[in-house]
Order: C-alpha cells, then structure tokens, then sequence
C-alpha cells in the first residue's frame, strides 16, 4: 500500500465526544448503566486529551456536572455507580449502627467519579476522610480489595487487580504516593497490597485474575500502574519496602508477545478456521512456519492466541510504557498506529473493539490513550499509570497540595 | 401504565424514581419499563423486603442490566431469607449466563448458591459427586459457546478445589479442549495450575512462578512430553512453548535440558541457508545459549528472530542483544 501520513482528525473525534456528552446514549447502553460514572469519566478525559476539555465548556455546564457527580456520593464515603445507585439524602436514616446503607457505593465508580470532578472543578466536595477511611475497609486480609461493603461490614465484589487498581489511584489522587501506614491509621496496608500483586505473577510472565488464572493484559497494566502509584514499582536498593514485579524481564516478554501481526485477508480466515479448528491429534507434523513477511497492521490481544482488540493497544503500551520509561521502545509503533487507524477508527469518530465494529466509549477512549502513550502528536501526553493527560495529573497534584496546606 | 404500577400485588409499594438531574453523564435512553422496575426496586431494597416477588423483580431487572453490582447480592439474600430452591434458582442461573457471556456477577452469585448446596451435602459422598458432574457439564456448555471466557475459567477452578477435582477426570476433560484447539491458552492455563496446585503433593501457597521441590518427577516428565507433542502439532503456537518453561521453572530443571528438543526446530549450519519451523524455539534457544554464556550463538539467534523470522518484535529482539553480556 502507498506510504502515506497517518494523523488523526481531531476534529472529527471531537465531534464523536461531543455527542457522547449532549446526546442520550441509545438504549443498548441499559446494561452499563451502573457504570455511568466510568462512561462519564471517559467523554471527559477524552475531551481532554482533544484539547476541547471541560475548561472549554461553559461554566453552568461545568457546575452541573460536579453537581451530578457529588450528588452520587454515598453518605458513608465513596461514590455511586450512577444515580441508579443512590438514594435521596433522607432515605438513609441511622439504623442503629450507622447509617443504612442500601445500595452501597462501589470502589471503581468512586475512581471514576473523583477524576470526574477533577476535570470540571475541584475535589473540595469529595468527603475526603470518610473516602479514605470507606476505601481501608474494602481491603481484605491478603492484601486485595473489594468492590463494595455491605451493611454488615461484608467485603463484597471480585479480588482482581483492576479493584486495587482503583483503590491504589484514589489513594494517590487523595494523599500522593508518601507511605503513611505507619503513623496513619485511616491508610491502607500497602506492603500487603505489593505482596497480593507480586504474587499475581503466572507461569508465563503476565499477572492474571490470580498466579493460578490465565495471564491477561488487563490485570497486567492494573497491576503495574498500583505499584507506580504507590512508588513501589522499580526495585529499590534495600530489602525494605518490597518493589517491583517478580520477574520482571518475563513480563517484559510476555507483554510484547501481545502484538499480533494482522493482515486483512488472514483474518477472513481466521472467521472460518482457527476459531472453529477441527479436531487434531497431538503429534509430528509440522502445520505451519513463521511469518517472514512484514505485517502491514499490528494489533494487541489480551491474551495469548486472542484476536486483536482496540483497547489493548492501551493495556500492553501502556504497561510496557511503565516498565521501560523513556528508556527503549520495545513497540512497533508505526504498525499500531495503522492498525488503529486503518482498522478499527470509524469514519464518524470513535474506534471500535474490531475492525469494522461500530465505536462503543470503552474502545474509543483506549484508543486515544493508547495513542496519546504513543506520543501521538495531535493529543496531549498521557500519564500511564493515571491513565489521563500528563497536565491534568499535574493539576491534580497541585489541588492534592493546596489541600493539605 | 406501567407492568408494576397496574398489578395489585405491587400497590403497596411506592417506587423510588431515579433522580438524574441537569448536568447527567452518560444518560441513557432507558425504557419505560426499565425505568419503572428500577424504581420498584430501590423501594424493596430501601425497605430490605425479602419476598417471592422480590425474586421476580430481581430476575426482571437483570434480563435488562445483568451488571447491576447489588442486585444479585439482594436476589441472594433473599434466596436464602425464603429457604429457596437452590437446583431450581441454578436452572435459571445457567440460562442467564449462556445469554450474558461476559458478566461476572452470575459467577460470583453462582459461587454463593454452590457454596450453600456444599454445606447441605457435604458429609454425602455421591450428592458432592452428582455436583461436582453437573457443574462440569455445565462449564462445557458454555466452553461449547466460548472456550476461552475468562469467568468461566476462573469459576471452574474455584469449582476444582471446592470440590477437589484434582484428578484424572479434570485433566482429561482439559485434553478433550486441547484437541479441539491446541492453542486455546485458556485450557493450557488451568492446566498448569490443576497439575501445579494439586494438594496431594504440592507444596501448599507455591507461587506459580516458583521452584516447588515437593513437584514428583514423573510428573514433570508427563508435562514436559505433552506439552512436546504439541509443539509439533502446532510449532508456532506459543502456549506450550510458555508452558514448558513453566514446568522447568516448577521442576528446577535447567532450560538447557531442552535444548535438544528444542533445537529439532531450529537448524542453523556454519554456511549455507538456516532452517526455522518456530520462532519460539529460537527465543527459548536463545535464552538457552545466554544462559550458558554462548553468546554469539544468542545474539544470532536474536538477530534473525528481529531480522527474518518475528519482525513485529524486532526493536524487543534488539533490546534483548544489546543485554547479552
Ligand atoms: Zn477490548
């Protein structure tokens, strides 16, 4: 094919963005509606990286988001998944020990809804201790984090790293990475929270649900971006405190292993084929050779064997991003850039998870940070870990310290 | 008028109507009639009823948001308020998943339900075993669907040591998926940690990642051969070759102590073209040669995995040169 410029239309996905925050999202939406805060979360950071953020909107547009977002806070500490979640301030009476709580709020939405309001005001409606304090209690024995809390103190919810993820980000947009767990009772145990995402580690090098589950890019990205987050991610000198992956060359390896050459006529046969393989018997034949050719598109899977999908492009580049710093690049970026672009970009705006998909927010959000990962040059730089740009980690930084004054 | 609002069995309750306010992200178009059920359902929450029209409410509002985080945990709780069916409510419970092949929560609910039966049964060898088959049947089911979703993978191993299927059936059925589709990493995966974790003879909280001495020899042996078989089956699928150097990492085997095996796809004379039936085999030889300090060998091998034979991985292939010492 001919060698020309890819660059992204901004003002094109500024559009798509812009019919996310105005329009009512169609009704498929429904089974996502407990993680409006999430899809919130993306139209605004997303807007941001464009350059078209919720500075540029106007005021009393800015003032009824925040007030959207607060009005999901749960009375004991986080937030809300959506305001399906939430009840009017006077159903939540005291029932003896403590306020009832009903449908209880949920760490990732609490996340979300703190970087929400980090891009249309401040923090200063965040009930930051109660916050705090909430998030301490959603930490497990081994180390690992729930979901929710019951009204019987029940820890409730999946172990998996993008919960800890959450918690290790709200932790740091509240308090920074300084380790207070020991003359501060209301932090969490962050030794424990290393040595639950250490022991994470697979057989082949990427982390998975737990060391015993399937290694997943998913887990893998949350999993290093806690440990950035709580500083602990680079080996230090001494023994004290634990840092670091396990091993992390092998993670570097399997990470990489995530792209995956795609070329448009192999995946016609992949429909019929390899994912329906017929059966087989497991001896001597030789079924097929290593690619000599160069592949015209590179996309990343989650796992090993998958199909390439947008949004990994965010989970692996991102991680390696992470893992490498400035240092190297261990990607091929001109290939990725094609794939998101020639593949799975939609001619209204927005990326789908696959080539040909329509746009869904997930993808098209990953797709620009991977993007702006890769340093693309139309899109403000993203902080990896953080997973927004790199000026509105600043500005969270500077609220964080103006705070604590 | 609404399915609730005009049956008399609900007109004691009044709904709690979400309240969504000027500045909404996200709004959706919700139906009417999810609009209605939601707000039937914020009441008996509110009012923590646990009745049988609880569970028609519940099972309404997940045929249209199965990601709902609490409302399986309140159909739960009030499963086991009402002393319910447990078979009957797995009935319902297997539909739900075949329709919503990627939520989680009916895993999780599904545990809760299990975990009840178990404790019912647990001093009744044959019930604990008519379960363990009936789960097992159930998971193929939806392997037949998807023999990679990832929550099905990991209820089943939650299932293999509830239950202790650390046996020969558990493999078994696991060599039945490999033969289906030998790249199916998924089934690898359970594989190492069915054989890895089994407490007949491991090491109890060995990482996956660790040397466990305790691991017998013959079954080192065993892994090490079926995973052999199907790197020819299939030289350039990467999950036996990761699954292998699993094993010898498990075992204390040196990576060396394939070399051999490893070089019968790997063939590279002193003139002449080279011959490579997997890039895998070159990465695991090259790992190979640095280890025992053959470094020229290495970094050949890592310069024709970035120059001819994995160009995608090129610039990670140059890295690893440049750290050969
Ligand atoms: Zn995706």
């Amino acid at each position: 094919m001919a060698v020309q410029e890819l660059s992204l239309d901004v003002a094109l996905h500024i559009k798509y963005w812009h019919r996310c925050l105005k329009n009512v999202l169609p009704t498929g939406y429904t089974s996502m509606d407990s993680s409006r805060m999430t899809l919130g979360f993306f139209i605004l950071s997303a807007l941001d990286l464009l350059g078209a953020g919720a500075e540029t909107f106007p005021e009393d547009e800015r003032a009824n988001i925040k007030d959207w977002i607060l009005k999901c806070q749960h009375p004991d500490g986080g937030f809300c998944g959506s305001p399906n979640h939430k009840y009017p301030d006077a159903a939540y009476v005291d029932v003896g020990h403590g306020k009832q709580t009903m449908d209880p709020a949920n760490l990732p939405a609490t996340y979300f809804a703190i970087m929400g309001l980090s891009f249309v005001g401040s923090l200063d409606g965040v009930r930051r201790d109660d916050c705090l304090r909430w998030i301490k209690g959603l930490q497990r024995e081994d180390g690992s984090f729930g979901e929710f809390i019951t009204q019987d103190g029940v820890i409730q919810g999946g172990t998996d790293m993008r919960i800890s993820y959450a918690a290790m980000a709200i932790r740091w947009i509240l308090k920074g990475d300084y380790d207070s767990s020991k003359e501060d009772g209301a932090d969490i145990d962050v030794d424990q929270l290393v040595k639950y995402i250490r022991s994470g580690q697979t057989y082949d090098g990427g982390i998975g649900e737990s060391s015993r589950h399937e290694a997943h890019a998913g887990y893998t990205y949350c999993a290093i971006a806690s440990l950035k987050l709580a500083n602990r991610l680079s080996k230090s000198k001494d023994s004290e405190p634990i840092s670091g992956l396990t091993n992390v060359d092998s993670t570097i390896r399997w990470l990489v292993s995530r792209q995956t050459g795609y070329t448009t006529e192999s995946d016609e046969e992949e429909e019929g084929d390899a994912e329906h393989a017929p059966a087989v018997k497991l001896q001597g034949i030789y079924t097929e050779e290593p690619a000599h050719e160069d592949e015209e598109f590179v996309g990343f899977n989650g796992r090993c064997n998958k199909r390439a999908d947008t949004c990994y492009a965010f989970w692996v580049g991102a991680a390696i991003n992470m893992l490498c710093q400035e240092k190297v690049e261990l990607l091929d970026i001109p290939a990725i850039r094609r794939f998101l672009f020639e593949q799975t970009q939609h001619r209204i705006g927005g990326f789908g998870k696959c080539p040909g998909d329509p746009p869904d927010i997930y993808h098209s959000y990953l797709a620009l940070a991977a993007l702006a990962t890769m340093k693309e040059p139309d899109l403000k730089p993203l902080d990896a870990a953080l997973c927004v740009s790199i000026q509105q980690k600043e500005k969270i930084e500077q609220v964080r310290k103006a705070a604590l004054v | 008028m609404g399915k609730y609002e005009g049956d008399p069995v609900w007109d004691d309750v009044v709904p709690i109507p979400q309240d969504d306010g000027e500045g909404a992200l996200a709004a959706i178009a919700y139906t009417d009639e999810y609009a209605e059920a939601m707000g039937y359902l914020r009441a008996v929450m509110a009012a923590k009823e646990y009745s049988p029209r609880v569970l028609d409410l519940t099972e309404h509002i997940i045929s249209m948001n199965a990601a709902h985080y609490t409302v399986w945990l309140y159909r739960a709780s009030t499963l086991l308020a009402l002393n319910s069916s447990i078979p009957v409510e797995l009935e319902w419970v297997n539909n739900v998943a075949l329709d919503n092949q990627k939520n989680y929560q009916i895993w999780h609910h599904r545990q809760i339900l299990i975990d009840h039966l178990y404790d019912s049964m647990s001093s009744d060898p044959a019930a604990l075993k008519s379960l363990a088959e009936s789960e097992v049947a159930f998971m193929t089911e939806m392997f037949n669907e998807d023999s990679k979703n990832y929550h099905v993978w990991s209820y089943r191993q939650w299932v293999v040591r509830k239950l202790d299927l650390f046996d020969k059936g558990e493999i078994e059925c696991i060599e039945t998926l490999l033969r289906q589709d030998v790249r199916n990493n998924s089934a690898w995966s359970h594989r190492f940690f069915v054989v890895f974790s089994n407490p007949k003879y491991c090491t109890p909280g060995s990482k996956a990642t660790e040397y466990d001495p305790k691991i017998p020899g013959e079954i080192l042996d065993r892994e090490i051969e079926f995973a052999k078989a199907a790197t020819f089956e299939a030289p350039q699928n990467q999950s036996p070759w990761n699954y292998l150097r699993g094993v010898l990492k498990k075992g204390g085997r040196k990576l060396s102590s394939l070399e051999c095996f490893a070089g019968e796809f790997v063939k590279i004379p002193e003139v002449g073209e080279e011959d490579i039936k997997s890039s895998h085999a070159l990465d695991f030889l090259a790992d190979v040669w640095a280890q025992k300090g053959e470094n020229e060998k290495a970094d050949k091998a890592l310069t024709l995995l970035g120059d001819k034979y994995d160009r995608i991985r090129k610039n990670y292939w140059d890295w690893r040169r440049t750290s050969l010492k």
